[in-house]
């Protein structure tokens, strides 16, 4: 494991199965209580992936969709690939080829949620023509 | 060929684990896996589509060319994984062989006493829609021991053998020597060669692209369903399709893109199979998406992405073994003897409480 600022890229086990799923999530479930946890999961080491992988997976996902964070999954092979498409939650994630490129992803996403935005109503809001008016 | 009737004609069919007999091509720009890769146990001349597997479409082609006699020779490590075939026909032998060779060579034997003059030879895994009559005159018109059919310049696994000719010659020489005649087919035609194969034989037959046609009875144009086969209200089946027999299609389930669902089949509420194929005895869970995929018990063939994919939670997908009884078969050595085949078993018992994941919910 090793952490690039504020993402966490994580290793995913060879086994992700009901045992495996459950010790990795152990080591995940503290980095995914933060702020905004911004989590990269490699799956390059990924050879068998069941039911309880895909369920550890999504529940990773929601603590940190929870927390205003993201997960992302990296370097996905394309048996792990069949099985996310066929329970149908390859669309849930984005995919990236590696590691880095899913990190690097995280990066704009902070730069572009940081930006100061103006509220929506700010320009041409007809209630402040109104208001003005009155 | 009624106006012929004076000379008799037999055929053999061959099924065996691995064609060697057609030479390969070029499969450059192909995506599908060259070889079984285990999808299935047996040779894909027996795999079920659309209700029939090649093997016994091409005997049923065979019988519509007025053959007197068809010999069906299965090589014994494959014998167990020959379904059995629709219809019994009492002009058709099946032999479990252990040497290919030697049973062709005894068969045309005992078919020139028998007064047959003239035999196709076929391996099942080459699945041609040819002119067998056109085949049989160009045959005997040329007055060669064999006349061998071509597609381009690939030989292929059909032959047309004048059996009294063919005693003097061995066997390997007879099938594989320069002296036969070429005879180039045209018409439809598949090589079983590879599981992905099957998906491409399944979307012509619904398409209507072959004479294959799906069995079972038209329910609406272009879905096919099957003696016992069940679709529950709310399955939406978008045409062309096949429900296999005793099939279970749930609720909520949508069948599109040119999919077929073979016989003993169970698909679950919600889940979508889109432009794939279900062999026989299969099991697909719930909410699933099944997308460009030959799918076997467990075992799912992803066309898309290339890869064979072993699922190991029954919960997804699994075996729910059934099989047809064979009819009555004789082994060479032991002609008269009934094979048994037993039906093959499950890849994953069913777990006795319904699980998935971590979360076991009981039934």
């Amino acid at each position: 494991m090793y952490n690039q600022g504020p993402v966490i890229v994580m290793e995913l086990p060879q086994e992700l199965t009901q045992a495996g799923a459950s010790s990795f999530l152990e080591s995940l479930q503290p980095l995914l209580e933060t702020s905004r946890p911004c989590v990269v999961l490699d799956c390059s080491q990924v050879r068998h992936i069941d039911s309880a992988g895909v369920e550890m997976l999504l529940h990773c996902l929601g603590e940190a969709m929870k927390r205003d964070g993201d997960l992302k999954l990296a370097a996905v092979s394309p048996e792990s690939a069949v099985i996310l498409e066929l329970m149908r939650v390859d669309r849930l994630f984005e995919v990236f080829e590696t590691s880095e490129e899913a990190a690097h992803s995280f990066r704009n996403f902070g730069q572009a949620a940081s930006a100061p935005t103006e509220p929506w109503y700010s320009t041409g809001y007809p209630g402040d023509s109104l208001k003005a008016a009155s | 060929m009624s106006g012929d009737k004076a000379v008799r004609l037999g055929a053999i069919v061959v099924i065996a684990a691995t064609n060697t007999k057609n030479e390969p091509r070029d499969t450059a720009g192909s995506s599908l896996p060259t070889e079984n890769d285990g999808l299935v146990a047996g040779p894909l001349a027996c795999v079920e589509i659309a209700g029939r597997s090649a093997a016994e479409r091409t005997v049923e082609r065979l019988r519509k060319a007025d053959v007197d006699f068809i010999s069906v020779l299965i090589t014994s490590d494959c014998a167990s994984s020959l379904p059995a075939f629709r219809t019994r026909w009492d002009n058709v032998q099946t032999l479990i062989v252990q040497d290919v060779g030697c049973a062709i060579s005894q068969i045309l034997a005992d078919y020139s006493q028998n007064g047959i003059a003239y035999t196709f030879v076929t391996w099942a895994d080459t699945y041609l829609e040819t002119d067998l009559l056109d085949l049989f005159y160009f045959h005997r018109e040329s007055r060669q021991t064999v006349t061998r059919a071509f597609d381009g310049d690939a030989p292929l696994a059909l032959w047309t053998v004048d059996c009294a000719k063919a005693q003097s010659l061995p066997i390997e020489q007879l099938l594989h020597g320069r002296t036969a005649a070429p005879y180039f087919v045209r018409g439809y035609m598949q090589r079983l060669s590879a599981p992905g194969v099957l998906r491409q034989f399944a979307e012509d037959a619904l398409r209507g692209r072959c004479e294959a046609r799906p069995c079972g009875k038209e329910i609406r144009p272009g879905i096919w369903v099957d003696d016992g086969g069940e679709i529950q209200r709310g399955a939406r089946i978008v045409a062309p399709a096949y429900i296999g027999g005793r099939s279970k299609i749930l609720s909520d389930v949508l069948i599109t893109r040119f999919s077929s669902i073979e016989r003993d089949c169970f698909v679950d509420c919600g889940t979508v199979i889109e432009n794939s194929s279900i062999l026989a005895g299969t099991h697909i869970g719930i909410w699933l998406d099944v997308c460009h995929a030959v799918v076997s018990g467990n075992r799912m063939l992803s066309l898309e992405r290339d890869v064979m994919v072993a699922i190991s939670d029954p919960s997804l997908m699994r075996s729910i073994g059934s099989a047809r009884v064979l009819p009555p078969a004789t082994s060479e050595p032991d002609r008269g003897q009934a094979v048994v085949v037993e039906a093959p078993r499950e890849q994953h018992p069913m777990a006795p409480v319904w699980q998935f994941g971590a979360n076991f919910i009981q039934e």
